[in-house]
């Protein structure tokens, strides 16, 4: 059982690896939940007792899962699903300013803004070059 | 006794807030109040110290050993005399002199208030620094000062000079002020006291007192601007000119020294750090003193000479014995009246000719002949002239000099000469000699010159009356030397030492002032020199090399986003397989049993793998969703089995929510641009599987390992187990987190609402505008407002059955928001936006989720005002609860319910945001889906 756990927890942190390495925004997104996934599966299942759920009247004998590592879990799946909210709120605002969802675009067109900045011009041309104006309009 | 020493204390510190808020309700309140404060605060002060001082000593944070320590003693008076005095002159001044610089740098009237908050911030943190005996209480107020200089060099913030003066005096006097810090607490890991009077009698002279004395020597003296850290005070003259004078003579600059004589106890019993104060002190003399027979524009050469005179008194406290220490304290008080009442006059004569270059002016005693007889008197003060308060500062240097040896006198008297001519060239540069080709004067504002005037004097008559003078520096003096320091300023008829010295002093002067052109090239020389190599260049080229610096890292980062995450997991790699293979492998590997039991756990996990695996290798968007959202609730699913309901809950509810966001995001941004990103090939497969197939190899390795360790015997989940009847619940896992892990708890939903904030400001227009949208009625087909009709009322209910029910069965304050939320989104579908308003607006979803974290913190707080420890819930473990029918009233419930209310207004309010957006967006675009901007 702690082999195949163990096995489940890595299959789901490649999978979010995976996810995190590519160059569309959203997918990377998606790998960032399923890496909290996989943290907050293994924080449930490095519990110390497993058994009944623990709560009042407790059965007689039986064994009761550990709530310490429950109550953490709680705590984490609410930070890491607030983190997921404000990604995505992210993905969309670079959206907005880039146009794209595209890390690589988004990278390029970073880099063409800092050099602008260091050869002195202004940020407003950057704007008006790579901002709303230029989107492509849709057929 | 307390009373003595809180009201002073008290008075000053409030002045800060007193005038701002006068000042918001109307601009002109500001300027009266504040002066009316800082009297106020100055009589507090004497009438303290008149009925004979005390001591306020209360534990602060009695694990730590801090103390909220302050005494009114003989330092304390002085320098608070002086914090509050000098800046009622200095107040009274500005009251006229801010408007006109206001206006020449055409600003608005209303920039007024900022200058007298943070002058009187300045104030109330001086009075405090010299009131506090504790080294900790001391750093607080010694950082006020720095902030409050801070914002009052860079006053005017537009020009880009005032900046950097200013951000040139926070980097000097803040980094060196760590330095006290870190003393303080080598003081405190040594003898576990932070107490100065108490630290006075523990310490033995040794490498300790040599190493922690220096630390906080060099605090000291970088806030006195004692050479090699000079260079900030004549950068700091970017600072308005009454700024200037209550900088030099009462606040910031006299801070340091303040300092060396509040910790002068510990300090002079090591000889060592006594003779490293006399080296700094003479260079100080030396740099200040040359530099200020360089320097034309009238604040410099002032800025120049405070450098060399806080030299004196450094140097003083060098010398030691009774003439050092006393004299030390007198020669402040001398110093801080003629040097306000120098600056003051300079920035009059600026106002009056719009000049601040000696070799632009002359002549003006004619049309200001009161602000040339009242500098006079102050400058005669500064040189020590016969008659005046600064002929006995100037007396007991000599004196600490002359039992030091006769190098030490000859010093002092070299010193003093130089002092005698900068200063004689300030004043007869300005208002002796012909006005001829000089800057033309107009009228002063009559509130320009009479500080000036009470100044100069109070200068003059403390040279008759020396008694309150000689009495509050013998004080001051006793505080430091612990022991008396009888100084005997009074004129006497006979030939002593000191007279002689004065006298060579005079001529010596005078020598120097008709030499000049024989030495002001070696003068020049050394300033170029200075300027060249000195210690600002250092600094400049430090804070460039770190700007560089900052700006390359800057470039590596934007340059290669995944070459920063590649810095990051790959030295975790190394660390993670060090320690994989330094484990040893026998018996640390378990493949653990199967039991018949865990088959449908085990069932569940392998669903949650193959769809974490589907979603890696899933293209479309929306099929990524449904892979995603099926591996969550599967999750869920996998929690029940290990027993955990409340996790399962809260899980599933949060992928509902998840899911919802993950759509508004797809419904926000286009589909032919969703489209293309999918459509695009994956870059270098290969290399992206092999890298994600090593993170979860390293993963399952930690893991394994990690979960074969055999559990410990005995565990604080049983002792929370055991413990949860007592605290009136019956739910385990919501006892923790309400009860016994609540600042966990607490700290979770403090980053909750800075979500709310962040998301609400990432999209549209923030949570300021609450327009609310104006697109068609509702989007639902019938079918699904029939059910959301049916559902949402249902929803409610178990929403409120949750919250209450929480403590005894599954769920708690967040389930119960969540579901709360996802109620009122299906009212909104079942009714549309026209019937009843639809959702709470942006900004009221904020207000509701502040509202319940206001009640989780107040929850949290409340047991101070009890005297209990934060967080501690009522009634009592053990006590009867009041029950409300089948409901048990406990204050934990009430911190729950505070968490539901912040998690209704964050779902609520996020959902809303983005559908706002949502409708922002559909409103520009055209019939057919058209985008037209």
């Amino acid at each position: 059982m702690i082999l195949l756990i163990s096995l489940t927890i890595a299959i789901i942190f490649g999978a979010g690896a995976f996810l995190i390495l590519q160059r569309n925004l959203i997918r990377i997104v998606i790998g960032v939940i399923l890496i909290s996934n996989a943290a907050n599966l293994y924080i449930i299942a490095a519990g110390l007792s497993r058994g009944e759920p623990p709560i009042y009247p407790l059965p007689e004998g039986a064994q009761v899962s550990d709530p310490l590592v429950q109550a953490m879990v709680l705590t984490a799946i609410v930070i890491s699903s607030s983190i997921a909210a404000i990604l995505l709120a992210l993905v969309y605002r670079l959206y907005v300013s880039h146009d794209t969802l595209d890390l690589e675009e988004i990278s390029r067109a970073e880099r063409r803004a800092a050099e602008r900045l260091d050869s002195g011009e202004s940020l407003d041309d950057r704007e008006s070059s790579e901002g709303r104006p230029e989107r492509e309009e849709r057929p | 006794m307390t009373l003595t020493v809180l009201l002073p204390l008290a008075l000053a510190l409030l002045a800060a807030p007193a005038a701002l808020l006068a000042g918001t309700l109307r601009t002109a309140y500001a300027a009266p109040v504040g002066t009316v404060f800082a009297a106020l605060a100055a009589l507090a002060t004497l009438w303290g110290y008149l009925s004979g001082g005390g001591i306020v000593d209360i534990a602060w944070t009695p694990t730590w050993g801090l103390r909220f320590a302050v005494e009114l003693d003989g330092l304390a008076t002085l320098y608070a005399l002086l914090a509050t005095g000098i800046g009622f002159a200095v107040l009274v001044y500005s009251s006229r002199y801010v408007p006109l610089h206001l206006d020449h740098e055409a600003r608005p009237a209303s920039d007024a208030v900022r200058f007298y908050f943070f002058v009187l911030l300045f104030m109330g943190s001086m009075v405090g620094l010299a009131m506090a005996q504790d080294l900790i209480l001391l750093f607080v107020f010694w950082d006020l000062t720095a902030i409050a200089s801070y914002y009052l060099i860079g006053y005017d913030g537009h020009k880009e000079g005032s900046r950097a003066s200013a951000l040139m005096a926070l980097l000097i006097t803040g980094i060196t002020a760590v330095l006290l810090l870190i003393g303080a607490l080598f003081l405190y890991a040594a003898h576990g006291t932070f107490s100065i009077p108490e630290l006075a009698g523990l310490v033995e002279p040794g490498p300790l007192l040599t190493g922690c004395g220096l630390l906080i020597a060099v605090a000291g003296l970088a806030k006195s601007a004692q050479a090699p850290f000079h260079f900030w005070l004549p950068r700091a003259m970017a600072a308005p000119t009454p700024v200037s004078a209550y900088l030099h003579s009462a606040a910031m600059v006299a801070a340091g020294v303040l300092l060396i004589g509040r910790v002068y106890p510990l300090l002079q019993q090591s000889e060592v750090l006594l003779d490293i104060l006399l080296v700094f002190g003479v260079a100080s003399m030396a740099v200040g003193g040359v530099l200020a027979l360089t320097r034309n524009v009238l604040k410099q050469l002032l800025a120049y000479s405070t450098i060399a005179q806080y030299g004196f008194v450094v140097a003083m406290y060098g010398l030691g014995g009774p003439y050092g220490a006393g004299g030390a304290a007198f020669y402040v008080i001398t110093h801080a009246l003629a040097k306000s009442a120098l600056f003051l006059t300079a920035g009059a004569v600026t106002e009056a000719t719009g000049e601040d270059r000696l070799s632009k002016l002359g002549g003006l005693r004619k049309p200001l002949p009161l602000l040339a007889v009242a500098s006079g008197a102050a400058a005669a003060t500064l040189t020590s002239l016969p008659l005046t308060l600064g002929f006995f500062a100037d007396e007991f240097f000599f004196a600490a000099a002359l039992e030091r040896g006769p190098l030490f006198a000859a010093f002092a008297v070299a010193f003093a000469a130089t002092t005698l001519a900068y200063t004689w060239r300030f004043w007869s540069g300005v208002f002796l000699g012909g006005a001829d080709g000089k800057a033309e004067a107009h009228s002063v504002p009559a509130l320009l010159v009479a500080p000036v005037a009470a100044l100069g004097g109070i200068a003059l008559l403390g040279g008759i009356f020396t008694g309150p003078f000689e009495s509050l520096a013998e004080a001051a003096g006793e505080v430091s030397f612990q022991a008396p320091t009888p100084l005997g300023a009074s004129y006497r008829l006979e030939v002593l030492p000191e007279y002689l010295m004065a006298l060579g002093a005079y001529a010596l002067g005078v020598g120097l002032i008709l030499s000049r052109p024989v030495w002001s090239w070696a003068a020049l020389g050394f300033s170029r020199l200075g300027a060249l190599a000195g210690p600002e260049r250092l600094y400049v080229l430090t804070v460039h090399g770190l700007n560089v610096l900052s700006g390359s890292l800057h470039q590596l980062e934007i340059r290669n986003l995944r070459g920063r995450v590649t810095s990051v997991l790959l030295p975790t790699a190394v660390i993670v397989g060090a320690a994989v293979l330094a484990t040893p492998a026998t018996g640390a590997y378990q493949v653990g049993e199967l039991r018949a039991e865990e088959v449908p756990l085990m069932m569940v996990l392998v669903g949650v793998a193959a769809a974490s695996l589907a979603t890696a290798f899933t293209r479309r968007h929306v099929t990524l969703a449904l892979v995603f959202s099926s591996a969550g609730f599967a999750l869920a699913v996998a929690y029940a089995f290990y027993g955990a309901p409340d996790v399962t809950l809260v899980a599933v509810l949060v992928e509902v929510v998840l899911a919802l966001l993950y759509f508004a995001t797809m419904k926000l941004i286009p589909y032919r641009t969703l489209r293309r990103q999918a459509a695009q090939p994956l870059l270098r497969p290969n290399r992206k599987i092999f890298v994600s197939a090593v993170a979860g190899i390293f993963a399952f390795v930690v893991v394994w390992g990690a979960l074969s360790q055999p559990p410990a015997g005995q565990t604080v989940a049983e002792e929370y187990v055991r413990l949860t009847p007592e605290v009136h619940a019956e739910d385990v896992v919501t006892a923790i987190l309400a009860d016994f892990r609540g600042l966990d708890t607490l700290g979770e939903i403090t980053v909750v609402a800075v979500v709310l904030l962040g998301v609400s400001t990432l999209l549209g227009r923030g949570i300021t505008a609450a327009k609310a949208p104006s697109s068609a009625d509702s989007v639902a087909g019938v079918a699904t407002r029939a059910v959301a009709r049916l559902l949402y009322l249902p929803t409610l209910i178990v929403a409120v059955a949750i919250l209450v029910k929480g403590y005894t069965q599954t769920g708690d304050g967040f389930s119960a928001g969540v579901v709360a939320a996802l109620g009122l989104m299906l009212r909104r579908l079942a009714l549309g936006r026209g019937k009843t308003g639809g959702l709470p607006s942006a900004r009221g979803a904020a207000t509701i989720a502040f509202a319940g974290l206001l009640l989780a913190l107040s929850v949290a707080a409340a047991p101070l005002f009890l005297g209990d420890a934060v967080l501690t819930h009522y009634p009592s473990p053990g006590s009867e609860p009041i029950y409300l029918g089948t409901l048990e009233l406990i204050t934990a419930v009430l911190f729950d319910v505070g968490i539901f209310f912040l998690v209704l207004g964050f779902s609520i309010g996020v959902v809303s945001v983005f559908a706002h957006t949502i409708a922002d967006e559909e409103e520009y675009a055209g019939p057919q889906g058209y985008r037209k901007r």
